[in-house]
């Protein structure tokens, strides 16, 4: 991956190039233009200087040619002797430093011709003015006698082989004409010298006669004759050298005669100022794209420096190192950011330290929770010290959440959370833990588990008095021991747990772990998993315990119990996965299958001539099911029974969940004809009241009020008192957990009408059971009676 | 330049005058005298005004009769008339009528001659012996052009209106019938035909070209400052 710094740096450096690119092209067309412009320039101005200086030639020349005629002196020595009118004409000639001065007199011949030449060996000893000689034509005839009358004051004249300009005038005396003056100036390398040193430029005069060239003369340097006419050539037909540039000017205002001039210069005398200036600019170009990527790095520096100072910083925060903040001076956003991050630094720290706090402590009632336990227990497990460990669960919190409401129960565990916060400011006590709910766990010295204990028992003794309302505050105890149970921290948590699970089952007040208890708890997770397959794979089996009916002493009802012969765990007792199966959803299921197959057996035994109620058990789940009534009574429909040969036993709290629809659908079945029967009465908080709205038919006395009836006068009285309340009512009593024959007798005597339990018959599936119906002991030793009456 | 000029001719026109005819006029009467015609047709049959014609004799017939003297007069800076005729030996007046200083000179055919006349002032030149045409400018004005015709007879003259000039002849015989013009576009400017004259009688002569414009003798400047003082 590329670091910020490399990318702000190639950013900049690319940008640079393009701009450095663009201005270098910019300035690369605009050179090359400005090269061409100047050359067309130069070119231009050479072409309009040398036009312009023959302008003014032409004009000076003819201007003089007419002046010089009308001078008096000079016409009245025009036909006198021939010196005096040469001195005459020298005289004028003089004055413009003419080459040519020409007198021709009215009959046409030359009278006077004088020429400045030059002598051709060398320029300079004849000097600037050259010498005056007479030219050769005197006395002869005027080869141009058409320009006495012309309108043209310009013409070329050639005298042996040297060309002229020339202008002529007519000398007038009045309107008379006498005769004729004519002043010239050479076309010669003089002339082509003068415009080079004006224009910088090769001049060459060239007259063509049938495309014929006369080379008049030129800047020859260098040179010979037939260059300058290729090079007139080579312009003519726009065919010029790449290294020249040249232009052609004709001047026209000599007659029919056309004088060329062609301009010419080498290409490189003109763009090697531009080139130089080029290199400059080249150089210059260079040197601020070196300053550029420097300033460029400078800059990328800059900017990712504080940003890896930053990025050093937080991955210390990440690793946890929060005490070292960041310097950074700066008053730009950077700064801004390292002073945010200074911030967040701080708000980190603390919310890691709450977030850590609440991961370890219950928010209830701040104490440890769970986190804090295992790494206690893993700590004392490593210490390798004895301990013991006391998991507690308040009883009955769920009826007092259901019936006074969560906030009570609340107020009662931080009651809880109070009291046992007091025992554990005792020294034996390591560590006092709120797993959630209702549930706390002390961790205390191995040796002082008896004393705690009782401290425990001690400091709950007192009721708890909440808005008016008295709270009993009791708990049962799980215990597991270090090193005796285990050396797992986990485990040895799951096994207080399990002990804690054994004294709820066998409603005992404190448990010991021993591995006896483990079977089921330990495997309970997978149970939930396996029972979803109990069904179709035919693991559950249908068990029916007999009720006796204690008037006759014949048993006339059963109540259908589900077990579960799990491949692996064996027998499954239906405590342990009823609760699963409503949690998980899966009790729609298991009670249809149940009910089901209870309606099967019932055709069968009905078939046998077994007549029999068979009682299900119903769940609070299942009176929610919006087809559950359509089911039952499809099901009664389908195997032909009785409805009356059927109970629904629901237990105290499924109705007091949801009280009205609850009743409204028991009312339905009733209607139907079915038993209903209220499970484990007197272990739950239904009222009177609503017992009395309930369309019920029995009460089922719970077995705990039963079993020990021979020894609990209590227990007598209660059972004698719920008797007579629902005879009061209208209502049948079944008893259950009949143990003992005094239990059966008792209640016998006392009118209860059915009884259940191990006394008279252990649940037993319908293959072992049927014999035994068909067979049935006599429990009142009224066998006699009763067989005559079943018969 | 040539167009102006043709211009400024045609308008001027009118100026060109010529009042006195030299020649004397033929009596028929008198009997001893021939009284010869001369009538001047341009090159297109119009009759051809101002034009000197001279008679020469070519039998060596006795000249004697002396012309009267001419003057040739400087006014409104021209030459008036722009054609004299004078005989051989006669004297030439100048006159001077403007109101500036003239410097008339001539620099051709032999009299060569020059003179600076002020206002009002006349001038006299007397050594015309031999026949010449002279032309005449003025050194000052430039546009100032006159002509002066020397010839060795007593038979001159300029046509009128109808483009005739009468001679009263003495002597019959030979004579060569000269007309001149200085924009005669011949040779010498002239044409001349001979006659036998015994009788009086007309002859005609045809211009073989047109006349050439005449000069203007007027400056060609715009703004002629020197009218002015």
């Amino acid at each position: 991956m590329k670091s910020l710094k490399h990318k702000i740096f190639l950013w900049i450096v690319a940008l640079l190039l393009i701009v450095q690119a663009l201005a270098f092209w910019t300035l690369y067309h605009g050179n090359r233009n400005q090269q061409q412009a100047e050359i067309d320039n130069q070119l231009n101005t050479a072409r309009i200087i040398v036009s312009e200086l023959f302008e003014r030639r032409i004009d000076y020349l003819a201007a003089f040619a007419e002046t010089a005629a009308k001078d008096y002196g000079l016409k009245q020595v025009f036909n006198e002797d021939k010196r005096s009118l040469l001195v005459a004409l020298n005289n004028h000639r003089k004055r413009i430093n003419a080459d040519l001065a020409m007198a021709v007199s009215i009959q046409g011949d030359i009278t006077g011709q004088l020429l400045r030449v030059f002598p051709a060996s060398s320029k300079a000893p004849a000097g600037k003015e050259g010498k005056v000689v007479q030219g050769p034509e005197s006395g002869q005839e005027f080869r141009h006698p058409e320009w006495f009358h012309s309108e043209q004051t310009a013409h070329l004249y050639l005298i042996n082989g040297d060309l002229y300009q020339l202008s002529m005038s007519s000398l007038n005396v009045g309107s008379t004409t006498i005769g004729w003056l004519a002043f010239g100036f050479q076309i010669d390398e003089r002339l082509a010298n003068e415009f080079k040193s004006i224009t910088n430029l090769d001049t060459d005069f060239i007259l063509k006669n049938h495309n014929k060239r006369q080379l008049v003369a030129g800047t020859h340097i260098g040179k010979s004759q037939s260059q300058q006419l290729a090079m007139s050539e080579a312009i003519d037909n726009h065919n010029i050298p790449e290294h020249y540039i040249a232009t052609h000017l004709p001047i026209k205002q000599f007659d029919e005669q056309i004088l060329n001039v062609y301009i010419y210069g080498l290409r490189a005398n003109i763009v090697s100022l531009l080139q130089e200036q080029w290199f400059n600019l080249l150089s210059l170009a260079l040197l601020t794209l070196l300053l550029s990527l420097v300033s460029a790095y400078l800059i990328a520096s800059s900017i990712s420096e504080p940003l890896k100072r930053l990025v050093t910083q937080a991955k210390a925060i990440a690793s946890g190192q929060y005490h070292q903040t960041i310097q950074l001076y700066e008053k730009n956003e950077v700064g801004q950011l390292a002073h945010e991050f200074n911030e967040m630094q701080t708000a980190v720290l603390e919310r890691e330290k709450a977030i850590t706090h609440f991961a370890n402590h219950d928010p209830l009632t701040d104490l440890p929770n769970r986190n804090k336990l295992n790494e206690v227990v893993s700590t004392l497990i490593n210490e390798n010290k004895h301990f013991t460990l006391l998991h507690l669960n308040l009883r009955r919190l769920k009826e007092v959440n259901a019936t006074l409401g969560h906030e009570v129960g609340d107020e009662v565990i931080k009651e809880l959370a109070k009291r046992l916060q007091l025992i554990s400011s005792n020294s034996t006590i390591k560590l006092l833990v709120h797993l959630g709910g209702d549930e706390f766990l002390f961790v205390v010295n191995g040796d002082s588990v008896d004393n705690t204990v009782e401290e425990i028992l001690t400091q709950l003794e007192p009721s708890f008095l909440f808005q008016g309302i008295s709270l009993e505050l009791q708990v049962r105890i799980g215990v597991a021991n270090f090193p005796e149970h285990s050396h797992d921290a986990i485990k040895l948590i799951q096994m207080a747990d399990t002990a804690l699970h054994h004294t709820r089952k066998h409603n005992r007040l404190v448990q010991v772990y021993h591995s006896e208890l483990d079977v089921n708890s330990v495997e309970r997770l997978s149970l939930i998993n396996d029972l979803k397959q109990a069904i179709p794979a035919n693991e559950l089996e249908l068990h029916y315990q007999p009720k006796l009916n204690l008037k006759t002493g014949i048993v006339t009802h059963a109540e259908a119990l589900v077990r579960w012969s799990h491949p692996k765990l064996g027998m499954i007792p239906p405590d342990d996965f009823i609760y699963i199966a409503e949690q998980t959803g899966q009790i729609k299921a298991l009670t249809r299958w149940v009910f089901f197959t209870a309606m099967q057996q019932s055709k069968q035994w009905k078939e046998l001539g077994i007549d029999i109620n068979i009682a299900v058990n119903i769940s609070a789940e299942n009176l929610k099911e919006p087809d559950f009534y359509p089911y039952i009574c499809n099901t009664i429909k389908q195997f032909n029974i009785d409805t009356n040969q059927v109970t629904l036993e629901v237990t105290e709290s499924s109705v007091v969940e949801d009280t009205e629809s609850a009743i409204t659908l028991l009312s339905r079945f009733k209607e139907q004809g079915l038993k209903i029967s209220i499970d484990d009465y007197g272990t739950g908080y239904s009222s009177l009241a609503q017992l009395k709205q309930l369309p019920v038919h029995e009460l089922k006395i719970d077995k705990s009020f039963v079993q020990q009836l021979q020894s609990d006068e209590n227990d007598q009285t209660i059972v004698r008192s719920t008797i007579a309340l629902a005879h009061n009512m209208g209502l049948h009593v079944v008893a259950e957990g009949i143990e003992d024959q005094f239990s059966l007798l008792w209640l016998a005597e006392h009118q209860c009408e059915l009884a259940q339990g191990y006394f008279i018959s252990k649940p037993k599936p319908a293959k072992t059971l049927t014999p035994w119906l068909l067979d049935t002991p006599d429990f009142l030793q009224k066998k006699q009676h009763s067989t005559i009456q079943g018969d | 330049m040539k167009k102006y000029l043709l211009f400024n001719l045609l308008i001027c026109l009118g100026v060109f005058i010529i009042r006195p005819v030299y020649a004397a006029p033929c009596t028929k009467d008198s009997t001893q005298n021939l009284c010869v015609d001369v009538a001047v047709e341009n090159s297109s049959g119009s009759a051809q005004e101002n034009i000197v014609v001279y008679l020469l004799p070519m039998d060596g017939q006795p000249l004697t009769e002396q012309s009267p003297v001419i003057t040739i007069s400087q006014k409104d800076k021209a030459f008036a008339p722009y054609i004299s005729v004078s005989q051989r030996n006669q004297q030439v007046d100048f006159v001077n009528q403007d109101n500036i200083t003239h410097h008339i000179y001539s620099v051709n055919s032999g009299n060569n001659f020059a003179f600076k006349i002020k206002q009002d002032e006349a001038y006299t030149l007397n050594s015309f012996n031999n026949s010449a045409a002279i032309a005449m400018g003025c050194n000052i004005h430039d546009w100032m052009s006159g002509h002066l015709l020397i010839v060795d007879t007593p038979y001159f003259g300029k046509t009128d209106k109808q483009g005739k000039v009468s001679f009263a002849i003495k002597q019959p015989g030979r004579y060569q019938i000269v007309v001149w013009h200085p924009q005669l576009p011949t040779e010498k400017n002239q044409v001349q035909q001979t006659e036998r004259i015994t009788t009086s009688g007309q002859y005609l002569i045809s211009l073989p070209k047109p006349l050439l414009a005449l000069p203007s003798q007027e400056s060609s400047e715009d703004f002629d400052f020197i009218s002015d003082y």
